[in-house]
């Protein structure tokens, strides 16, 4: 079984190579059966490749230790779950994940893409061809996940700890799925590029593309920031951690992307935005990839880096985006341009959009790399931290979430700033009264706290009003409302949801980050601590046994006056096979706010350090994100995205050829 | 406003708002950017009082005292020179004498790292990458 | 087997994908611009449902068609041809080229990097194998994962113990017994085994656990050999020599001929007969070694450190002492330090000479050091 897993990976790379040339040589010469090659070499290559998924999966399944990678990620012991997504749980059967991804959407591609242009569709289909062969390359001569030990141990070394958690099994299928996702769009603009000719219809295949990868990027990125929040003990949600700014870049693109794909569908405008942002969001994700890869950034994702994966991947990195580039270069000039528009309108508004969202995207960009450029030209060894975004990245957001009410209000072509301002003036002032009933009634609260509420208040009220304007209202009664806003499109329900969703992850970041408190005690069994009116008594620790660690559970009752809340358990755990130890915090949920309990040293004097944390509205900044998640869903559910075929009456007639 | 003004507004436009984000970005990488060194470094540096930096090495062994309450006080060596450190929090789980380390904080007055955030790194075998460098430039560490 | 079958069945499946599609006729397929004229159609029914809801006034819908119509002109132009099915020789050659190479590319590099005689190794399967062609190491895995099952099998823990000394793993040694011993009840043999272990936990040292233990299994089976000597050694280890030489006299007294013990025992006699004769102070005192009982495991360890170090510069003044030296290889073998071992059993086979260092080379081969000729 890992053998022939080893050779369908190998088979799937061979395949890979003609679908990414064949295809490309049939539309060049217009030949209808080479372009035909391309579909079913993209249907079996993902077959082939989840063949070798599978093969690999089975070996972590029957702690199979002739296989190195099995040995050094997994341990008889460990509970099956955890074998299983052990799997991908490494460098090297992560990129096998990688490429089971890319060759699945490779394959709807295929599958889905009936109706698209021969010639488009074989350059799509071709240029994931050569994404995949790059990569299946990648993995077979430098991270080959099926490499052998002989003769085999009878124990392996273990997960990481840290990993052995159910995020794992969520958290990189998903990230995966948004990343690799993008590298539909990228090849839909390559092939556009590659013929010179972009259509009408273009963008209406590339937008469901870009919906689904930014709706699975979106909860990747979300499911991380949690995981990360629950598991390394410290309640940090996001750390502006390298790795997280990789996601974060190609997010904050694809974002402009989508909207850029609106413009184009509807209006034809945004030829050159759109086909850029589509290049550089998938570049962005073979960089996240590359800095994940290589370890030249220190990181929170420390897998094992081997510097010979670091230069392959740069040479990837190098030929996919310099080569998509100098195309857009030669080629963007020949493309006819669009519709025109005034500045006020829907198209100037999401053109501000794309301008925020790349610039912030190009300052994350800088903190990201200006240390490894510092220590490679100066030689100097700097670290930019959350400081360095907060003062950037910040001010960019700040504007770009004040005039988001504004954009679906406007027309498109010329619009009324003056009649959409009118028309927000509800939700302007109930963000005013917000802001004023924070700084009256919430103790502590900072002016900046206050207007960041109002911001995130403005942001969900301008979605609501936005839907409520479209179903009629004020205009029409209640009842024709509500008629109306069921006989709405889809899309409209998605778009007020993603804007609503942002706002209350705003809230949330605001919340947590205004008016979060924490209490440090130095604990002994019985003692109390007190916090944002809740009391915490330390009951004591007990040792208990798991699968393959021992934990000292730390127990806490908690109550509020004079009501039992029941009790918070927080533990230390100690991983027997790395001899490893993790902090699994213990965290109660009030509301939308939340409690988190996290355990230090013991001291010398049998007392234990809690470190106690409250944390006000922290679960909506993953609430927002779900519920931008949903609104994907939503407006890719829509029927308008789905591309029909040309309907009959247009259908030229089949000319059968005597052969 | 003619066609060509107004284009001539919007590029202008672009192109000063992309000025203020570049500016906003160098202010930011020169108030913010923090450096990183090991003890020896220390000596040929010059430091503003009360300036952020990165300080990495090893946890010394036998160093490690936890004080009153939820202080704690190790040195960071990177076996040439040591310094001092003091540190209010949970340590990270990784923590360990003669392990990698970085503390992110600022001296104090009485010459006594005072650091606000402690990393040690996930893997058990993993150094922090600035500290291994560090090492290896010295001489004394060699992984394997 | 499986695995040739089933490269093949992939080859041959791989290789179809590729040339299905060569040989099939062509289907008819739209030229592009007849589906740019259905989004454009699209576009005008959904001008009109805009209309109809409301959200669009008539001008604004006016210019929308007006612009979506003049769209719909613009592709009048561009007629647009499909492509054509395969023709000519490039056609047929590149199809071919194309169907070779999934194979020859397939079985390249594969044939490169794969271990195709290399089965598949489920640890279970492993487990349940003939074990007359185990390991050591897969029938101790193949007992522990036994045990992690049915750990409340007395005998299997009874059976593992003594192969977890043999190995060197003390510790599991000393867990094996003392579970055996709770769910069997407590035998001389396993009492003694126990308190075997534990010494070689500390290093060779008798410590009070120990000596509790081999009392035990003297007061069970009072002519037990084995802890009879032990308790011997103990009181040697603690200086009471005179104490220790009652012991083993007795000892050598009441063991039958053929006993396995009456060599040692005999040796022991003489060397601590010579000892009480030097009146030397050999090994640990008796102090020390109640000290080391006391002891946390950390502290234990360092003083055994300290006390191997001792012994190794004090042979290194004085090297003629065949016991010292076995005592220092074994010592270092059972603090994980072969190495150190290994060097100390060079230095003692050149030290010593005739029957010590055969005796030396002996023990280095059963702890499974190299001996050099």
């Amino acid at each position: 079984m890992v053998e022939t897993g080893h050779f369908a990976l190998v088979l799937a790379l061979a395949l890979s190579m003609v679908q990414a040339i064949v295809p490309i040589a049939g539309s060049h010469r217009n030949d209808a059966r080479l372009m035909a090659v391309g579909g079913p070499a993209a249907v079996t290559a993902f077959a082939l490749v989840a063949v070798s998924f599978a093969a690999l999966v089975v070996a972590y399944a029957q702690s199979d230790f002739s296989v190195l990678n099995v040995v050094e990620n997994s341990h008889s012991q460990k509970p099956f779950i955890y074998k299983l997504t052990g799997a991908w749980g490494n460098h090297e059967g992560s990129m096998l994940l990688w490429v089971l991804i890319l060759t699945f959407f490779g394959a709807l591609v295929a599958a889905f893409g009936r109706n698209l242009p021969p010639t488009l569709k074989a350059n799509v289909i071709a240029v994931q061809g050569m994404i995949g062969v790059a990569f299946l390359l990648f993995i077979v001569l430098t991270s080959n996940p099926f490499t052998r030990l002989l003769p085999a141990p009878m124990e392996g070394q273990d997960l990481n700890p840290v990993l052995q958690d159910i995020g794992l099994a969520i958290h990189p299928p998903l990230l995966y799925l948004g990343y690799v996702g993008f590298s539909v769009c990228f090849a839909f603009a390559v092939a556009a590029l590659i013929e010179g000719r972009i259509d009408a219809a273009w963008a209406r295949w590339v937008r469901p593309w870009t919906l689904a990868a930014w709706m699975f990027l979106t909860g990747g990125i979300a499911m991380g920031s949690y995981w990360a929040y629950y598991e390394l003990g410290w309640g940090g949600y996001w750390f502006w951690d390298p790795v997280e700014n990789a996601s974060f870049m190609p997010w904050l693109a694809g974002t402009a992307l989508l909207h850029s794909a609106i413009v184009m569908e509807k209006r034809s405008a945004l030829k050159i935005w759109t086909l850029l942002l589509a290049i550089l969001t998938f570049s962005l994700s073979l960089l996240g990839t590359f800095l994940v890869r290589s370890g030249v950034l220190t990181s929170v994702h420390a897998f094992a880096t081997d510097p010979t994966r670091g230069v392959f991947i740069l040479g990837i990195l190098v030929i996919f985006i310099g080569g998509s580039l100098t195309l857009f270069a030669l080629r963007a000039q020949s493309l006819t341009a669009g519709g025109l528009f005034q500045p006020i309108s829907r198209e100037g508004a999401l053109v501000l959009n794309n301008l925020f969202l790349t610039t912030a995207t190009a300052t994350v960009f800088v903190g990201t790399l200006y240390p490894l450029f510092v220590e490679a030209v100066f030689g100097d060894k700097i670290s930019v931290g959350a400081p360095f975004f907060n003062l950037t990245f910040g001010p960019l957001m700040l504007p770009l979430l004040a005039i988001v009410p504004f954009g679906p209000l406007l027309a498109w072509k010329r619009g009324d700033l003056a009649g959409a301002g009118q028309r927000l003036l509800a939700a302007f002032g109930a963000a005013l009264l917000t802001v004023l009933a924070v700084l009256l009634f919430v103790d502590s609260a900072s002016v900046l706290a206050a207007l960041g509420t109002g911001l995130a208040v403005w942001v969900m009220l301008g979605a609501v009003t936005d839907l409520a304007l479209k179903a009629g209202w004020p205009r029409v009664s209640a009842a024709v409302g509500v008629r109306r806003l069921a006989g709405l499109p889809r899309s409209v329900f998605g778009t007020a949801l993603a804007h609503f969703g942002l706002g209350v992850t705003l809230l949330g970041i605001v919340g947590v980050g205004a008016f979060e408190q924490e209490a440090i005690h130095s604990s002994k069994p019985g003692d109390r601590i007190e916090i944002a009116g809740y009391a915490l008594t330390f009951q004591g620790i007990n040792q208990v046994a798991g699968p393959n660690y021992v934990e000292d559970q730390g127990h806490f009752a908690l109550s509020r006056g004079d009501a039992a809340l029941g009790t918070i358990m927080s533990s230390k755990r100690l991983y027997t096979a790395r001899g490893m130890p993790t902090t699994e915090a213990g965290i109660r949920t009030l509301g939308v706010s939340q409690l988190y309990v996290s355990l230090g040293d013991p001291g010398e004097d049998g007392s234990i350090v809690v470190r106690v944390w409250w944390k006000p509205l922290v679960t909506l900044i993953w609430g927002g994100a779900l519920a931008m998640m949903i609104a994907g869903a939503i407006s890719l559910s829509d029927r308008r995205l789905r591309v029909g075929a040309p309907s009959k009456r247009w259908k030229q007639p089949t000319v059968v050829a005597a052969e | 406003m003619t066609r060509k003004q107004k284009r001539l507004a919007v590029i202008g436009g672009g192109i000063g708002f992309l000025a203020l984000a570049t500016a906003l970005v160098f202010v930011a990488l020169g108030q913010q950017a923090s450096y990183f060194f090991m003890p020896a470094d220390l000596k040929a540096a010059t430091l503003a009082p009360g300036q952020r930096i990165r300080l990495g090495g090893l946890v010394e062994k036998g160093t490690v005292v936890r004080g009153q309450g939820t202080e704690v006080t190790f040195a960071v060596t990177d076996t040439e020179e040591s310094v001092k450190v003091v540190y209010a929090g949970i340590l990270p789980d990784l923590f360990r004498e003669e392990q990698g380390v970085i503390t992110e904080g600022s001296f104090g007055t009485d010459g006594v790292f005072r650091a606000d955030s402690v990393l040690a790194k996930h893997d058990e075998t993993y150094m922090p990458k600035e500290v291994a460098d560090g090492l290896k430039e010295k001489g004394v560490w060699n992984p394997n | 087997m499986f695995f040739w079958v089933s490269a093949i069945l992939l080859t041959i499946g791989a290789v179809l994908a590729v040339l299905a599609p060569l040989t099939r006729k062509p289907g008819s397929a739209e030229p592009a611009a007849s589906h740019d004229l259905e989004v454009y159609r699209d576009q005008l029914a959904e001008v009109e449902r805009e209309v109809e809801r409301g959200t669009l006034d008539s001008t604004e819908a006016d210019q929308a068609r007006i612009e979506i119509q003049r769209r719909i002109l613009g592709l009048a132009g561009d007629p647009g041809a499909g492509p054509a099915g395969g023709k000519g020789g490039f056609a047929r050659m590149a199809g071919a080229a194309a169907v070779l190479s999934v194979p020859l590319v397939a079985w390249g590099v594969y044939g490169m990097l794969g271990s195709p005689d290399v089965p598949s190794q489920p640890l279970q399967a492993r487990l349940e194998a003939d074990p007359a062609d185990a390991t050591v190491d897969e029938l101790v895995a193949r007992a522990e994962a036994h045990l992690a099952t049915n750990p409340e099998d007395g005998r299997g823990w009874d059976v593992i113990a003594p192969v977890y000394l043999r190995l060197g793993r003390a510790e599991d040694s000393v867990r094996a017994y003392a579970t055996a011993n709770r769910l069997l009840g407590p035998s001389a043999t396993r009492e003694s085994g126990l308190g075997e272990a534990l010494a070689t936990t500390t290093g060779g040292v008798v410590g009070e656990e120990a000596v509790a233990a081999f009392e035990r299994a003297v007061a069970l089976e009072p002519g037990h050999a084995k802890s009879l000597f032990y308790l011997a050694t103990a009181d040697a280890q603690r200086n009471l020599l005179d104490s220790a030489e009652r012991r083993w006299a007795a000892l050598l007294g009441q063991l039958p001929a053929d006993s396995a013990w009456r060599m040692p025992t005999e040796r022991a006699l003489t060397e601590v007969r010579a000892e009480i004769a030097k009146a030397a102070v050999p090994g640990p005192t008796a102090e020390d070694v109640d000290a080391a009982a006391a002891m946390s495991e950390a502290d234990r360890g360092a003083m055994i450190e300290g006390m191997v170090a001792q012994l190794d510069a004090k042979l290194r003044e004085n090297p003629n002492d065949g016991p010292g030296w076995r005592r220092l290889v074994r010592s270092y073998v059972v603090m994980g330090r072969r190495d150190d071992a290994q060097e100390a059993l060079k230095r003692g086979l050149a030290a010593l000479d005739g029957g010590e260092a055969d005796e030396l080379a002996n023990l280095a081969v059963s702890l499974g050091l190299s001996v050099e000729q």
